[in-house]
């Protein structure tokens, strides 16, 4: 029996090749989804899952007040975690960790590399395992390097690097470090990253360290003991911290507030709040991505199940008469049950072949949307390959199920009498094609507000110009160099205006009258204003003309102005009481968007203090050659500074990367919206397919009697249409507070207007149009002698 | 073998009722021909679809071999149709995606015959109405005659007791309508017992008896001596 279903499901299948088409087309895209969902699902559960101690394992966690409410970091500095274990006996080990950026000599090349420092233990508390060396002994030594497989390879073009040099720029010159071990590459499904390990001892050596215990700049891990409860821990945490502060005398009203924690290990990749994935961490994910993309996924494979639903049921009269002789000659209905059920389940199973195959096709493209690593080796997984065989079974029963049932209850004599008639009201497929619909307009209201609001966040004005404005670092902290190179630079041809400043935008704090208040600094030159063409709305720019403006003036914003509570800004004091040190505001300037548009424009002061050394410059290019002007900024970079790789980045680019994620969501929610809408469209194909020929009799009557071929093919559609303006309708209050929700996370958006609406329904309107069109015309353009033939 | 008493069927719309059998009796001996006739619309294909248990009467009593059949489930039917009934139609209504073994094959199939015997029988069958060189025929491939036969070897390979025929030559020319008439007379006179409706007064001479219904009701009966 099994062998008679099979045959009649393969040649149902061959022979209404559309119908298996639409069908197999739709679930195996869905099954795809589905399938790549699942392998990422499975790579953010087995996230740190490796690691030996990973429920014993706990990062440093600091909360500090902020302007509104508090902030909680993962950041500790390099006295807490020896201190905390001096006296907390449920500490068994602390592992410091931080990230600094070396210039690496590679023959006669510089490169740039981000090495981390780590305590001696660090390879026995994690499990990131060595390919050679002693996992005990690889860090003791501080002028001893371990390096990933990846660097090993790089460097020296071997895995085998153990007992061989690398020279490392320490402070102005090079020193040697002997490769003491060789780890092997990172997982990706691992929180702990690095391409080389120092030992922390040599920061320690060479007084780089900090014995501060206001102050939280590195990653510090704690390894408990099996018993200890970490709430207690942390509790014991912050009366230490307390008691130092107080020996200190620096137990103030904002240390007072300052809360220490632990973050469990196991909870890093995904706890976003925290953040702070730095210091030997990465790879983070948001859990949004994992829902909406698992949405995504689910939402596609419901549309295709719809799919399947509709064409079968509409295609069961067909089904009718061997409904009807099976019944006749002994069948069951639970037998029709299970041959219709085996049908789906045949279909589903070509269908997860296909997916099996565009899974394999697509993950490249999949990895870089959802920023991971998957692998294909993944795929060999029980537990995977039983989620993949669950989704079959799901498919095959979601698709399969209601067509059984209401093919399986057909009446033998209605069938075999040619008396089987569908009834016109058929309020399932109508109905499930109006959720299709609906949730593919929502899609594409969607992609219209994330591209909207990109393009917003990319091409709002900043208030100063990025425009062809590159910016490279001359040394940390400043170089004796930068003056001449800022001289030379001025004279060269291609470039427009030239300023130094020192890097990078950094927080502090100040009084202003008795109001403390926060905001962001910049050392900076008198170039500066003019090179990112930020206008002074009051008072003046820095001069070389006032000798006095480094150690006495500041610049602010409108921001700083107003957070300050000033009228006439200029002359007002700005008291740095930590340094003893009041300076005077010479002039306001516009405010410009310094950081991302994510963020509403902070107070800013800008300062020429000589202690924040001006170790950055800016040059403002001109347009034509910007390749030329480039390699002779490099040649001039190499003739000063030969010591250090020529890294720089342009402005504008720099700025477009701050919206990566909203690019990602961008791409996921444009493909998720194609997708619906193909599939939607090929069943509604298959729908309008089915509704012309069964309708073929009332057609050719209808030409007999005068009908048009417009007005035949407008009697055709417009069932559909009908639909398609009720999903619209359905869709436009959804999609409208889903946008709203989502625009409100950025403090500069765009506002919901009603084209957006209207271009998404004119969208679906026209592809639905489209899509029954052709089967529409097809079938009025037909010979009325031959439509009352076929009938 | 077969007895019905006092036979109604009904069939009600939401607008409509219509009576399409009303009071019917009658008894079939073993063995016997009973050929059905009437106007269109006289009820003959209901009474047919009723004798064949492929409907329940509305009212009346209907004996199967001994068995009240009247009331029973559309699963207890099925289980008394398969192996006991085989069914002719005018349209033939054989699977347009089985060949002709397999539709012939498909009530061995639901009776669970073991592999070797259902190919004895189904080649058996496809002997008897000369159908074995169109064996891997799919129906379309097939003449409206050769497309009855198939039908009539399905109807027979399970050697059921009785063949219900609803208009069995309707859709065929002379010579083939003969050949099928022929065939039916043939299972006859090898003991199965046979209703047939038919609107042809000649086909209706091979039966043994003739009833003639009008309006739900039997008006006259004709036993052929």
């Amino acid at each position: 029996m099994l062998k008679n279903y099979l045959k009649i499901a393969i040649r149902n299948l061959t022979r209404n090749k559309v119908f298996s088409l639409i069908n197999i087309a739709g679930l195996s895209l869905g099954l795809t989804c589905c399938m790549l969902i699942v392998l990422y699902t499975k790579d953010q559960v087995s996230f740190d899952q490796f690691q030996k101690h990973k429920n014993a394992l706990y990062r440093i966690q600091v909360t500090m007040p902020e302007d509104k409410g508090t902030r909680t970091i993962g950041s500790s500095n390099a006295v807490h975690g020896p201190g905390f274990k001096q006296e907390i006996p449920e500490i068994q080990d602390v592992v410091r960790a931080q990230s600094s950026s070396f210039v690496v000599k590679k023959g006669n090349e510089l490169l740039n590399e981000d090495i981390l420092f780590a305590d001696d233990n660090f390879f026995s508390v994690f499990s990131m395992p060595l390919q050679y060396g002693d996992p005990k002994k690889v860090l003791t030594d501080i002028h001893s390097i371990v390096l990933s497989e990846e660097l090993a390879e790089k460097y020296f073009n071997t895995k085998d690097a153990v007992g061989k040099t690398m020279e490392l720029k320490i402070e102005d010159a090079f020193e040697s470090f002997v490769v003491s071990g060789v780890a092997k590459n990172c997982p990706q499904n691992s929180s702990v990253q690095f391409k080389a390990v120092l030992p922390f001892k040599f920061q320690e050596a060479r007084n780089w360290t900090d014995s501060e215990w206001l102050g939280f700049y590195m990653n510090t891990f704690l390894l408990l003991h099996d018993k200890a409860d970490y709430q207690v821990v942390a509790t014991k945490m912050n009366r230490i911290f307390t008691r130092k502060l107080n020996e200190a005398g620096k137990f103030d009203d904002h240390a007072k507030h300052i809360t220490f924690g632990l973050q469990p290990f196991l909870k890093i990749h995904m706890d976003n709040e925290t953040g702070d994935l730095r210091n030997g961490l990465g790879y983070g994910s948001s859990p949004i991505y994992s829902y909406i993309l698992s949405g995504i996924a689910i939402f596609i494979l419901i549309i295709a199940c719809i799919n399947f639903v509709n064409l079968t049921v509409a295609r069961s009269l067909s089904r009718a008469k061997e409904i009807g002789v099976r019944k006749v000659v002994g069948g069951l209905r639970k037998q029709l049950i299970y041959q219709f059920l085996g049908e789906s389940f045949l279909l589903s199973v070509v269908a997860f072949g296909l997916a099996i195959i565009l899974t394999l096709m697509t993950l490249p493209t999949f990895n870089e949307l959802a920023n991971k690593q998957l692998s294909l080796s993944y795929l060999l997984d029980t537990k995977l390959v039983a989620g993949y065989l669950s989704l079959l079974l799901a498919t095959g029963l979601i698709a399969g199920f209601y067509p059984a049932i209401i093919l399986s209850g057909f009446s033998p004599v209605q069938t075999l009498y040619n008396r089987t008639r569908f009834s016109n009201k058929n309020y399932l497929t109508k109905g499930l094609v109006v959720f299709q619909f609906a949730l593919s307009v929502c899609l594409v209201i969607g992609t219209i507000i994330v591209y909207s609001q990109f393009k917003y966040l990319t091409s709002k004005d900043l208030g100063y110009n990025d425009e062809n404005l590159v910016s490279f670092s001359v040394g940390r902290g400043g170089s004796s160099k930068l003056d001449v190179i800022r001289q030379e630079l001025e004279n060269m041809a291609g470039i427009r205006t030239v300023a130094a400043f020192n890097g990078n935008y950094n927080g502090t704090g100040a009084k202003i009258g008795e109001k403390e208040i926060s905001f962001g600094y910049i050392g900076v030159d008198d170039q500066f204003l003019k090179t990112l063409q930020i206008p002074v709305l009051k008072g003046r720019n820095f001069s070389k003309t006032y000798p006095s403006d480094p150690v006495q003036s500041v610049v602010v914003n409108e921001a700083f102005v107003k957070e300050a509570g000033w009228t006439d800004p200029i002359g007002k004091e700005v008291n740095f009481e930590w340094k003893k040190q009041k300076l005077h505001v010479i002039g306001v300037i516009r405010d410009y968007h310094y950081a991302s548009l994510k963020d509403t424009i902070k107070p800013l002061l800008l300062t020429q203090d000589p202690s924040y050394a001006l170790g950055a410059i800016y040059a403002k290019l001109d347009s034509k050659d910007i390749p030329a002007t480039m390699k002779a900024i490099e040649n001039l970079f190499r003739k000063h500074i030969p010591f250090m790789p020529f890294e720089y980045k342009f402005e504008d680019v720099a700025n477009l990367n701050r919206y990566e994620s909203e690019a990602k969501w961008r791409e996921m929610i444009t493909l998720a919206a194609i997708l619906s809408i193909f599939v939607s469209c090929i069943g509604l194909f298959g729908l309008a397919t089915f509704n012309a020929e069964t309708r073929i009799k009332e057609i050719g009557i209808r030409k007999v009697l005068g009908a048009s071929v417009t007005g035949i093919a407008a009697l055709l559609s417009l069932d559909f249409v009908k639909l398609v303006i009720s999903s619209i309708v359905i869709a436009l209050p959804i999609s409208y507070f889903a946008s709203n929700i989502w625009l409100q996370d950025f403090p500069y958006r765009i506002s919901i207007s009603w084209i957006y609406f209207a271009s998404a329904a004119i969208l679906a309107m026209t592809v639905a149009i489209l899509t029954i069109a052709y089967q529409s015309i097809r079938s009025a353009m037909m010979s009325p002698v031959e439509s009352l033939k076929r009938e | 073998m077969i007895k019905i008493t006092n036979l109604h069927k009904i069939f009600s719309t939401e607008e409509v009722e219509t009576t399409a059998l009303n009071g019917i009796d009658m008894d079939v001996k073993d063995g016997e021909f009973v050929a059905i006739m009437g106007p269109s619309g006289c009820g003959k294909s209901t009474l047919l679809n009723i004798l064949g248990l492929l409907d329940n009467p509305s009212e009346g009593s209907y004996e199967f071999y001994g068995t009240e059949v009247a009331k029973m489930s559309e699963r207890q039917r099925a289980q008394i149709r398969k192996g006991n009934i085989g069914f002719v139609f005018q349209s033939f209504n054989l699977i347009d995606e089985l060949t002709v073994y397999e539709n012939v094959e498909l009530p061995l199939l639901y009776l669970k015959t073991p592999p070797a015997e259902r190919k004895e029988k189904v080649e058996a069958a496809l002997a008897r109405m000369n159908m074995m060189h169109r064996r891997n025929h799919f129906p379309q491939q097939l003449s409206g005659g050769q497309q009855q036969r198939t039908a009539i070897a399905r109807a027979v390979v399970a050697t059921p007791k009785t063949i219900l025929a609803d208009e069995p030559t309707g859709n065929l020319d002379s010579k083939n309508g003969e050949e099928v008439m022929n065939l039916l007379s043939q299972l006859n006179a090898a003991g199965t017992t046979i209703l047939m409706v038919t609107h042809s007064p000649y086909d209706a001479g091979f039966a043994h008896r003739i009833v003639n219904l009008f309006d739900g009701k039997i008006v006259t009966e004709k036993v052929h001596i």
